[in-house]
């Protein structure tokens, strides 16, 4: 049992920033790794981003907001 | 020797493909937590290919790979976790933290190059190719780049040289049907990149690049073919890639439809099910493999972890060998004059001197050899700067080249990686641009990429034919300038023949790339040259001409300019101390500044156009250093800002000439 930060990746080289438009998770789910669990907006184009680890999700952003890459973004205990 | 691969054979295979999966989903992982942030260009699907050949390959036998590369360097046997240490730029990575995701070196597992230039690798590859083979080492080497890369200069001028000299090497074109976002359709109408082949002469052969068998197979008889001395294999390995063409790139590029067929027929699921399917492996094995790969990266990632970032003085470390000739350091010691032995009034000419230098080099040192276009006898060269050599030492040691400047710096970088000191001639400065990236980005940077792991030491000799009449805007150039923003390159620019003797060898003895300019307008000049082999060291000026009213600082054959204006200045009563810096890096600064500390007046000289010319930097240097001495602004003297033109008229009032130096220096009195 370990707590995983995720945080804003970078998902393209000119990639300074990006805006989380949905989650596509709830609160406290239990999500699978490789599962989509929210849709990032970057300058060049809107990607869903999948779960790096399996275990119970907590969302720690809003949507909308512009984050920098390295943001934390939620947590996941696997 | 049967190509088939055993049963033994296919489950090490196996677990190589298990174990390159699973550490490309770990990097993955960590891009995907934002715990890595970089540009990944993953290699999922490609698997097969290296892992298929690796049982093939000794640790000694070498490879050269480009920047998808992660499925390359696990099968070539790097220790995954110096891999994933080396992704979150640790010191403890391949390359000490100071190369990334796209520059991983591993020498003692005979990864020697991971380019980030498309195509860059195959001259280096035939360049180490050929350094085993006139070791006679039985070596191979391997030779890894894309479907892209199949369509760039390098590699065809790589493919060429490989065939022409029979080398030991088999080029893998892993094509897996993208060039980045432009599929292979889109870049060119050859059917098959092994079908070009036969153009160059060599064997060629396209496989399956997901079946091992398949791909073990055709392997076993490239290398073959390689170890027997029956030269290259062009082996394309067709392998759809299963992502975009980077971490988070969009796949809107890509045949969705081939694309999703490719995914389910993922080659490292499906050659596990062969395993099984076939009575290779019983289920409970390859369990049992999956089980010790995860603990295997998990084991990486806990060493990667509790690794420290590379200490502050890394940041210094690996651009030379020594700290020391980095310029901006700035603490040279200033050394005592170079000790030339006696040359007991003994005259030869500049040219001659270096065909001396050249010569007494490979008498020495039997890792001294010498390539370049035309510089067997009886060309030896033109301007005859090596004449005489291949009828003395041969030609394999005195070895004349294909018109392919790529493939001829590449070699000498190549061979230099495996023990060789080459001499290689890029002929006229100005054709250095058509193999700038071989010298910029690799002969300058490998040392530093690599974390000190390898090094590159290598001569390139280049003409600067400026200021003679008739050789115009392409043959005329100075471009010191050039290689001296690039950190990683010594840049030698003797004016005198004793100099250029000296240097010359003091260049092939030095462990980084030296740049060695010879002037033209110097060659036909005599001066005193010793007979014995002796060394001037890099990063040493001379004071050509000593004085106390206004310092004169030039190099190459603008000396010439400076020292017939110093004479007509002496006339006018006004003293000065002509400095020939010798080398732009080493920087000999210290003799500089201990002149202008001196005379408080400082003028550079130089051939190179003046604009963005060597003269600004060091303008600066001396303005930052000895603002407190200087009676005058420094000044420059360079060309003018226009092509060398043709007509001699024109010409002359490009370059610089002695009385302008003149005029310079009387403003400068004056101010």
């Amino acid at each position: 049992m370990a707590k995983m930060t995720l945080k804003l990746p970078k998902m393209a080289t000119s990639m300074q920033n990006g805006t989380i438009v949905e989650w596509l998770v709830q609160p406290g789910d239990t999500v699978a790794q490789g599962q989509a669990i929210y849709v990032i907006e970057t300058e060049k184009t809107s990607t869903e981003v999948e779960s790096p680890f399996a275990g119970r999700i907590t969302p720690l952003v809003a949507i909308g907001d512009l984050l920098p890459i390295g943001t934390p973004i939620a947590e996941i205990e696997t | 020797m049967s190509d088939a691969l055993s049963k033994e054979q296919a489950v090490g295979v196996y677990r190589t493909m298990a174990r390159i999966a699973a550490t490309d989903q770990r990097i993955q992982q960590g891009l995907a937590a934002g715990a890595l942030q970089f540009q990944y260009y993953p290699c999922g699907g490609q698997e097969a290919i290296p892992a298929s050949i690796a049982p093939l390959l000794n640790d000694d036998d070498k490879s050269v790979i480009t920047y998808r590369c992660i499925h390359d360097i696990v099968a070539k046997g790097t220790p995954i976790r110096e891999i994933i240490a080396e992704m979150y730029g640790r010191e403890t990575g391949t390359s000490k933290g100071k190369g990334g995701p796209m520059h991983l070196s591993d020498p003692n597992n005979g990864l020697m190059v991971t380019t980030g230039i498309v195509g860059a690798g195959a001259p280096i590859a035939a360049g180490i190719a050929l350094g085993e083979q006139m070791k006679g080492s039985g070596r191979v080497v391997t030779c890894s780049f894309g479907d892209g890369a199949a369509n760039i200069g390098a590699v065809h001028e790589a493919l060429n040289l490989a065939a022409l000299w029979q080398l030991p090497v088999v080029f893998v074109c892993q094509n897996n049907l993208y060039a980045e976002y432009t599929s292979f359709a889109e870049s060119t109408r050859s059917e098959s990149i092994a079908g070009r082949a036969t153009a160059y002469g060599m064997a060629g052969e396209k496989v399956d690049g997901t079946d091992p068998f398949a791909i073990h197979a055709a392997a076993t008889r490239a290398i073959a073919r390689a170890r027997a001395g029956e030269g290259p294999t062009l082996l394309e390995c067709v392998a759809h890639r299963l992502q975009g063409h980077a971490f988070g790139s969009e796949e809107a590029h890509m045949d969705a439809d081939k694309l999703a067929a490719a995914r389910a027929a993922n080659p490292v699921k499906r050659f596990r099910q062969r395993l099984i399917d076939s009575g290779f492996a019983e289920e409970a094995a390859l369990a049992a493999i999956d089980a010790e790969v995860a603990q295997e990266i998990d084991d990486a990632q806990a060493f990667a972890d509790s690794s420290q970032a590379p200490a502050a003085s890394e940041l210094l470390a690996d651009v030379f060998a020594s700290v020391a000739d980095i310029p901006e350091v700035g603490k040279r010691p200033v050394m005592s004059a170079a000790s030339i032995p006696d040359s007991a009034g003994r005259k030869i000419m500049y040219g001659q001197a270096i065909n001396e230098a050249l010569d007494q080099a490979l008498a020495a040192d039997d890792k001294v050899f010498l390539l370049g276009e035309d510089i067997e006898d009886p060309a030896g060269g033109i301007v005859k700067a090596t004449y005489g050599l291949s009828t003395k030492y041969g030609r394999t040691r005195v070895r004349g080249t294909p018109i392919s400047e790529q493939a001829i710096v590449g070699a000498a970088i190549g061979a230099s990686m495996v023990g060789y000191k080459p001499v290689a001639e890029v002929m006229i400065i100005d054709f250095a641009m058509v193999c700038m990236d071989q010298i910029a980005n690799h002969a300058a940077k490998l040392r530093y990429m690599s974390g000190g792991r390898t090094s590159v030491p290598i001569t390139l000799r280049m003409l600067t034919a400026g200021n003679i009449g008739s050789f115009g805007a392409q043959h005329s150039q100075s471009l010191e300038c050039w290689f001296a923003h690039v950190p990683g390159l010594k840049i030698v620019a003797p004016s005198n023949a004793a100099d250029a003797k000296g240097m010359l060898l003091s260049c092939i003895d030095d462990p980084d790339p030296c740049i060695f300019m010879e002037a033209m307008r110097c060659y036909f000049v005599p001066g005193e040259v010793p007979e014995a082999s002796y060394r001037v060291p890099l990063g040493q000026a001379a004071i050509a001409k000593p004085g106390t009213d206004i310092t004169i600082i030039s190099y190459s054959w603008a000396m010439q300019e400076a020292m017939a204006a110093a004479a007509t200045l002496a006339e006018e009563g006004i003293d000065a101390e002509v400095i020939d810096l010798r080398s732009i890096v080493p920087l000999d600064l210290p003799s500089v500044l201990a002149s202008v500390g001196k005379t408080g007046r400082a003028l550079i000289v130089h051939a190179a156009v003046e604009f963005g010319g060597f003269g600004a930097e060091l303008a600066a240097r001396i303005q930052e250093a000895a603002w407190g001495s200087l009676k005058a602004p420094v000044a420059r003297l360079g060309a003018r800002y226009t092509p060398v033109p043709f007509a001699q008229n024109l010409e002359a009032m490009h370059f610089p000439n002695a009385e302008g130096v003149v005029a310079k220096a009387r403003a400068l009195m004056k101010a």
